[in-house]
């Protein structure tokens, strides 16, 4: 064990009290683009001594060992490295220490503080100008050094998703709330389509059900498979899994009330055979392997005679996975293998999406045996959009914002309620990655 | 046909008032939804030409599709496999059974070999020409360079004849087949006028039509979607739809007064079997009404003993067998469904479908040919 004591471990040990989730809370939502987790910055300084030590073992003797650890830290090591000197120069480059203002910061807040202070003294009127220039040129220099350099650190650290590089499938479904329920999955859906065109993500309709055909604001949604077919759509979509609770008056409500009712996002990984590898798909031992035999394939064959003697437009296809009972029934389109090809892709990501959940699970199970950490399972309500008060939270970054229009039109304000979500996965991906290792490290 | 409950009708009209007639055409609630929905995708596309109003023209629509009309006549296509047909009353619309039956075939040829570098399919009856456009997209799939396809439909209607090229032209702007040497052709032609007979018909018998324009003589594949249809079917099986909507040509084969104990659906299969023998045809594919006449032509099939092996297909040929196969079958019946058509093979046919055990049978006339074709005498 290092010898500096592990800040984090201890944190973690206590996550569920109040007062820390409240600090885990500030965190997140100060999440800017220069920010690091806590949870990571503390596992990448356990690192950083561990390799210190490992280096001079090294230096007494071959050790293959360790000489491979060392390998896969180094990169770590680096980045930290970099990340502190990006830290360092934007705390010396700060022109209120240029002035010597005194202030307090510890060396992991740093970086936060300095860039607040900056921009504060742009925006005072009081700064005097020459002061003024200066601060506004070096904080565009020390939000980019900074920006780079936890962005590597963050990525060397974080285990990558294994799906994150992939496009992706949300599926909506209303959930408890009759009608309103429904109303409420088609304004998520124009959400997320409305974000896709701001953002430049590719999207497109796998799947639209709904009581009359039209797509338009207040009709009820049975189910929708919106595909998003651009790299890493998977990874930024990810945080939107879950429950979305809806509190507002509905349109039918004669009475003024307000109602509750949720309606359930799925993300899948979306596998076409462009993302991945041809042997993905032929591989017993991926995930995205599907044996065909254990795949029911019923089409809507015209009832009675068929052939000329009717000419009917059933195009519906249902595939049923037997072994999971997992069925997936396409009728969007009018040609049938084109329904066909649709509902395979829904199954495949289905099913590599179950395994994947069953071996998260697994996983979890095992670490809510050391640590206790929530999981958050898709189940789960994760957000809250309330119409009288016009704000949307989210139940998991604690984040609230104000402008529930903006989410609701795929604004900004979405990009940020999603950015804090991701950045309180990020810290939950760390805290079980240290989890596990306190686990292996309690085996040994 | 059973009458749709109020309880159905009432229920599809609050969902929205121009379901309830699109259900007495589409019989249940998901279809009229369907229907619906393209309808409306439709009409945003069309709109623009029209002065109508969105919603007087979704609204003429659903009265045409509640008095029967195909929705693929308002469309104006129909998928068939992978590809949109163009459809216009007076031709027949093609079937989903009928592109499932080709598309396996095709599935069965893409890998075989020992193919001709040229090989020849010949689709009779081929209305829209959706047989030779599906034969030819699904083959290019497997780019074999050492095939190249020509392909030819025939048909006796003009209309037919007419669409069957303007589908060519317009399935290949969508899809280009950049690399293709696929050669595909259409004719109007009679397939049931005997060839040594009297030739004063309009329009001529498909073989003079051959001859005359020096069409090549032999051909590897023969397909054909015939009229099949019985005249007490036709009352009796078509839906309200066909029968007021499709053309009697394209479905009842005419009355042939001089054999009144056969069939009069089976009328198209005796000939076509003769054009098989005539231009050699190594694999034959003929779609059927059922299980019965697939089992009646696959008797005559065998009975002019010149294929080397002969099955029968479900309306799904590519499915797992269905759990109870009819017990008096001499023939395998394979798939799920219906009887939908009749596969026969012979010679090299055998190998690139991969039915291995040719069997070599001598190609001259046997007296039971003979026999067998003078009992079908037109
Ligand atoms: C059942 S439709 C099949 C059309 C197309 N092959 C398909 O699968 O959709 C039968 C076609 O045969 C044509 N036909 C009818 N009598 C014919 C004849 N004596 N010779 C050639 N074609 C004929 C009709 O015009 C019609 O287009």
């Amino acid at each position: 064990m290092p010898p500096t004591p592990w800040v984090c471990r201890t944190c973690l040990l206590r996550i569920g009290k109040p007062a820390l989730r409240q600090f885990f809370r500030f965190q997140s939502t100060s999440s800017t683009p220069e920010s690091i987790p806590p949870a990571l910055l503390s596992r990448a300084r356990k690192i950083a001594d561990e390799h210190k030590e490992l280096t001079q073992k090294l230096a007494n003797g071959f050790d293959t060992r360790a000489a491979k650890i060392l390998g896969e830290y180094s990169p770590i090591v680096n980045a930290l490295k970099e990340w502190d000197k990006a830290n360092e120069v934007s705390r010396i480059r700060d022109p209120a220490v240029a002035l010597s203002v005194p202030y307090l910061n510890t060396r992991a807040e740093g970086h936060i503080k300095s860039l607040t202070e900056l921009t504060s003294l742009i925006h005072d009127h009081t700064t005097d100008p020459e002061l003024l220039a200066l601060a506004s040129d070096d904080l565009g220099l020390t939000r980019t050094l900074l920006a780079n350099a936890s962005q590597r650190l963050t990525t060397s650290v974080v285990p990558v998703h294994p799906f994150a590089h992939l496009p992706c499938l949300i599926e909506i479904r209303p959930g408890a709330g009759g009608s309103e329920a429904a109303i409420f999955a088609g304004d998520l859906l124009r959400m997320y389509q409305a974000f896709c065109n701001r953002n430049n993500f590719r999207s497109t309709l796998l799947k639209y059900e709904n009581a009359d055909g039209t797509s338009e604001a207040g009709v009820p949604l049975s189910e929708a498979v919106l595909e998003i077919d651009s790299e890493n759509a998977y990874g930024v979509f990810r945080c939107e899994a879950g429950v979305h609770r809806v509190q507002r008056v509905p349109a039918t409500e004669s009475k003024g009330r307000t109602h509750t009712s949720a309606a359930s996002v799925l993300v899948l990984p979306s596998l076409q055979e462009s993302a991945l590898g041809e042997e993905d798909f032929e591989n017993p031992e991926s995930d995205y392997y599907v044996d065909p035999k254990e795949v029911r394939v019923e089409i809507m064959r015209a009832r009675g005679a068929g052939g000329q003697h009717v000419n009917t437009t059933d195009s519906a296809v249902r595939l049923t996975h037997i072994p999971t009972n997992t069925v997936v029934s396409i009728q969007d389109s009018r040609s049938q293998p084109k329904n066909k090809e649709k509902a395979w892709r829904l199954l495949r990501s289905r099913l590599a999406q179950a395994r994947r959940e069953k071996r998260e699970e697994e996983a979890v199970a095992m670490r809510r045996s050391v640590v206790g950490v929530a999981k958050m399972g898709r189940g789960d309500k994760v957000r809250t959009y309330n119409w009288n008060q016009q704000r949307v939270t989210d139940h998991r970054s604690g984040t609230t914002v104000h402008d529930l229009d903006d989410v609701m039109e795929g604004g900004e304000t979405l990009d940020r309620v999603m950015e804090s979500v991701r950045s309180w996965l990020m810290e939950r991906d760390v805290e079980a990655l240290i989890a596990e290792e306190e686990a292996d490290e309690k085996k040994k | 046909m059973p009458r749709l409950s109020n309880g159905l009708l009432r229920h599809a009209y609050t969902i929205n008032p121009l379901l309830a007639p699109l259900l007495r055409s589409c019989r249940d609630l998901t279809s009229a939804q369907n229907e619906l929905r393209w309808l409306r995708e439709h009409v945003k596309l069309t709109q623009t030409s029209l002065n109508k109003s969105h919603g007087s023209l979704l609204r003429r629509f659903v009265c045409e599709r509640a008095s029967g009309k195909p929705l693929q006549y308002i469309l104006g296509t129909e998928y068939f496999g992978d590809l949109e047909i163009q459809c216009r009353p007076g031709v027949l619309i093609p079937r989903q059974d009928t592109a499932a039956s080709v598309t396996h075939l095709v599935h069965l040829l893409r890998r075989a070999e020992g193919l001709p570098s040229e090989l020849r399919v010949l689709d009779l009856c081929t209305g829209t020409g959706c047989i030779p456009l599906l034969f030819r997209h699904q083959f290019e799939k497997a780019r074999r360079e050492d095939v190249r396809l020509r392909l030819l439909g025939v048909d006796v209607s003009e209309k037919a004849v007419r669409l069957a090229h303007h589908n060519l032209k317009c399935v290949f702007q969508e899809h280009g087949y950049r690399d293709s040497k696929a050669v595909i052709e259409f004719m109007m032609g009679d397939v049931l006028i005997d060839p040594c007979g009297d030739q004063t018909f309009d329009p001529p018998s498909f073989k003079a039509v051959m001859d005359f324009l020096r069409k090549p003589q032999f051909w590897n594949i023969l397909i054909s979607n015939p009229p099949y249809i019985s005249p007490s079917a036709y009352w009796k099986t078509t839906t309200r739809s066909v029968r007021g909507f499709e053309p009697k040509l394209a479905l009842v084969p005419p009355a042939r007064e001089e054999k009144p104990g056969t069939e009069q659906g089976d009328t198209f299969y005796p000939r076509l079997l003769e054009i098989a023998y005539d231009v050699e045809a190594e694999i034959v594919l003929f779609e059927v009404a059922d299980l019965d006449q697939a089992l009646r032509v696959a008797r005559m099939a065998r009975d002019i003993k010149i294929f080397d092996g002969i099955e029968i297909w479900r309306d799904q040929p590519d499915q797992n067998d269905e759990d109870d196969p009819s017990p008096h079958c001499e023939f395998k019946v394979t798939g799920q469904g219906n009887g939908r058509s009749v596969l026969c093979w012979r010679g090299r046919g055998s190998k690139w479908l991969g039915k291995g055990g040719a069997k070599h049978i001598t190609s001259d006339r046997s007296p039971i040919r003979n026999a067998f074709f003078a009992t079908y005498k037109f």
